[in-house]
């Protein structure tokens, strides 16, 4: 799609609105024409003998050859020089608030010019996006949006940051990375969404340019990582841990889903091992699951549940545990740990009062961590 | 009528064309035919090449011939023997309207060296991303397999058959007439962990193969045998071979067997030397598709 047709789309169809993945997988005549995805050199990776190449960007470090794609589907080896297929090539562009994400301790209030290209790196049986990031590139309609007009794009809508969001911000790493640039040169602010599948060197380099990461923990347990996501839980947390180690703002989210990884002894040591390393100031949410994708079998979660893993959270001294996807529900403001009192309050996805002043507790005064304007 | 296919589902048979490349190294389409004719008649036990058709489907048959086009011309089913194929279903009494020869996209169907068709008179070449097919909008599920299959597998076709390459592959060990199937789903990429295993076995097993799949024919005229699945000259053997059974499991081994057998003749390591053995075929054994121990497979071999 060329400029003048992204433009016409974004005023007339709505592609700024909704959740941005709903309905939009390609009906066999939506079908994006290979040749129109893009053919951009990838980063990280090696090349070995015989055009083989490994890729270096994720902990799966995918071993391909001639003609091959990653586990992703979005990067090709051609000829032994290995590619991103979607540089620029965003098949959801929406303005959402950023308590969507969720970030609560990031520019509250605000909205958040989210993106996102097709493919992933893990393949989660309760993805929530599976119609855009369990699949190919070409498989799903997406347009011309590069770096440049994304960083465009939110100024004029008014967005103080972008998000890298919806499928894994890894697997478009150079195009996020791009954009994330040319975002800063306009003083907005960067934010990504992300599972923490990422190796080391990527994801020290991408910290550079982003102000905020959220990262999906899954589960506390290997077992549930190889049966329910298909990866592996060691680099998530390594990724944590190099994230804390940072001034870049980190939240974490937990979707709770039942019988499969809401065993109160797990969350337990997975709480005291986010105090230990990570400190009991980062923001914890225990997220609503709903039946999605291969996992319609199970019920949404209890609210019971939610709340009884907030309060281990809170036993184990973490400061801001937020419950999702709960509309209404008192655990999605936040509350000062010094005094009680509630500094923000949200229905949803909407801050309807914020009383901070300066970052800090109106009351009290004590400061609430986060990046708040 | 129908073969009973439980008696002959452990019987492979090769096929050698002793002059099936042409002095210029092109297929000569007339022997390919010929050694699809023998292939038949040697798999069936009948004497004509058009009644073991006949027997295999069913007059009104709507019969999907899966390809492998993703190597490019150099190492992807020969047009010459796709076609040889389709042309042996009409003889056997299929209507060309129901013949569809397919793979994943046009793009790689025409740098395979096919011609594109959509004419009801002939056999249609086309692939998932031709207008009017595409893939299901809703997630087939079994076992580790989540996935959404091409329309041409699961409403055009009441038979399918995979017509492979095969091929040594890095990761599955071995690509032929099993993991053709991968083919025809949105998401292969998600299924080459473990060497494929046991998802090459579970898609298999899926309805919308099992119940369909006919016949197993393994293209062999040229085989890499070494760093596949991307094509390498020097690792590439103009075998000259087709594989058919109506057993998909003993028709890989069989396949298996022939890059083992170029493998070692090259001076090069087993797969099993080098921990990629394709553990999917005992795995598909296990589930019942089909007989992956050597001792259980009858192989007659002929030549033409």
């Amino acid at each position: 799609m060329k400029r003048r047709r992204f433009c016409e789309t974004l005023a007339g169809t709505g592609l700024l609105m909704g959740t941005g993945a709903a309905g939009r997988l390609a009906r066999a005549w939506d079908f994006q024409d290979t040749a129109n995805l893009s053919h951009v050199e990838a980063r990280f990776y090696k090349k070995h003998p015989d055009r083989e190449i490994e890729c270096l960007l994720c902990p799966r470090l995918c071993r391909l050859g001639d003609k091959e794609r990653g586990y992703c589907g979005v990067r090709q080896n051609d000829g032994g020089t290995y590619y991103t297929l979607v540089y620029g090539k965003a098949c959801s562009a929406n303005v959402d608030p950023i308590e969507k994400k969720p970030f609560f301790h990031f520019l509250p209030a605000t909205d958040a010019f989210s993106i996102a290209s097709a493919g992933c790196n893990v393949n989660c049986k309760f993805c929530q996006n599976w119609q855009i990031s369990q699949v190919r590139p070409e498989q799903v309609p997406h347009f011309d949006l590069p770096p440049a007009e994304v960083a465009a794009a939110a100024e004029r809508y008014k967005c103080r940051s972008i998000a890298y969001t919806y499928t894994e911000p890894t697997v478009f790493f150079e195009y996020m990375y791009d954009s994330a640039v040319m975002a800063r040169r306009k003083g907005l602010r960067n934010c990504v969404v992300t599972a923490g599948h990422i190796q080391p060197e990527p994801l020290q380099q991408l910290l550079q340019v982003v102000d905020a990461v959220k990262i999906d923990l899954k589960a506390f347990r290997q077992d549930f990582y190889k049966d329910y996501v298909r990866g592996e839980l060691q680099p998530v947390l390594d990724s944590i841990r190099a994230v804390s180690r940072t001034k870049v703002w980190l939240e974490i989210v937990y979707l709770v889903i039942p019988t499969l990884n809401d065993g109160g002894p797990d969350i337990r040591i997975m709480c005291r091992w986010l105090a230990r390393e990570v400190g009991p100031e980062i923001p914890l949410h225990f997220s609503r699951f709903q039946p999605m994708y291969l996992i319609k079998n199970l019920p949404p979660t209890p609210i019971s549940t939610l709340e009884a893993l907030r309060d281990i959270a809170l036993e184990e001294g973490l400061k801001y545990v937020y419950i999702g996807n709960v509309p209404g529900h008192s655990g999605e403001s936040t509350y000062c740990p010094g005094c009680r009192n509630k500094v923000v309050e949200r229905f949803g996805m909407q801050v309807t009062a914020l009383s901070l002043k300066k970052g800090a507790c109106p009351a009290c005064g004590r400061a609430i961590p986060g990046i708040w304007a | 009528m129908y073969l009973d296919i439980r008696m002959s589902a452990s019987r492979v048979v090769v096929i050698k064309g002793r002059r099936v490349f042409l002095p210029s190294g092109e297929l000569d389409p007339s022997a390919v035919a010929g050694m699809v004719a023998l292939g038949f008649r040697r798999l069936t036990g009948s004497e004509e090449a058009r009644d073991g058709v006949a027997g295999l489907f069913s007059r009104d048959d709507r019969v999907a011939i899966k390809i492998n086009t993703i190597g490019g011309r150099e190492i992807s089913t020969r047009p010459e023997l796709s076609l040889a194929l389709a042309e042996a279903f009409l003889q056997g009494g299929l209507q060309g309207k129901n013949i569809v020869i397919w793979d994943r996209t046009n793009r790689e169907l025409r740098e395979a060296g096919y011609r594109l068709s959509d004419s009801p008179s002939v056999p249609r070449v086309l692939a998932t991303d031709t207008s009017g097919a595409g893939y299901e909008t809703e997630i087939f599920s079994h076992r580790n397999i989540g996935s959404l299959f091409s329309t041409i597998q699961t409403r055009f076709a009441t038979a399918s058959v995979s017509l492979a390459i095969l091929k040594d592959h890095g990761l599955a060990g071995v690509t032929a007439g099993m993991k053709n199937y991968f083919g025809a789903i949105h998401n292969p990429n998600k299924y080459h962990d473990s060497r494929c295993d046991p998802f090459v076995a579970e898609l298999f097993e899926s309805g919308p193969v099992k119940d369909k799949h006919k016949l197993s024919l393994l293209d062999a005229l040229v085989v890499q045998y070494h760093r596949g699945p991307s094509f390498h000259a020097q690792w590439a053997e103009r075998s000259g071979r087709l594989i058919f059974s109506f057993d998909p499991v003993a028709a890989d081994v069989v396949g298996w067997r022939l890059i083992e057998d170029l493998r070692a003749e090259k001076g090069l390591p087993s797969l099993l030397e080098e921990g990629r053995e394709p553990g999917y075929l005992k795995t598909a054994e296990k589930l019942g598709l089909g007989r992956a121990g050597w001792d259980s497979i009858e192989v007659i071999r002929d030549e033409v």
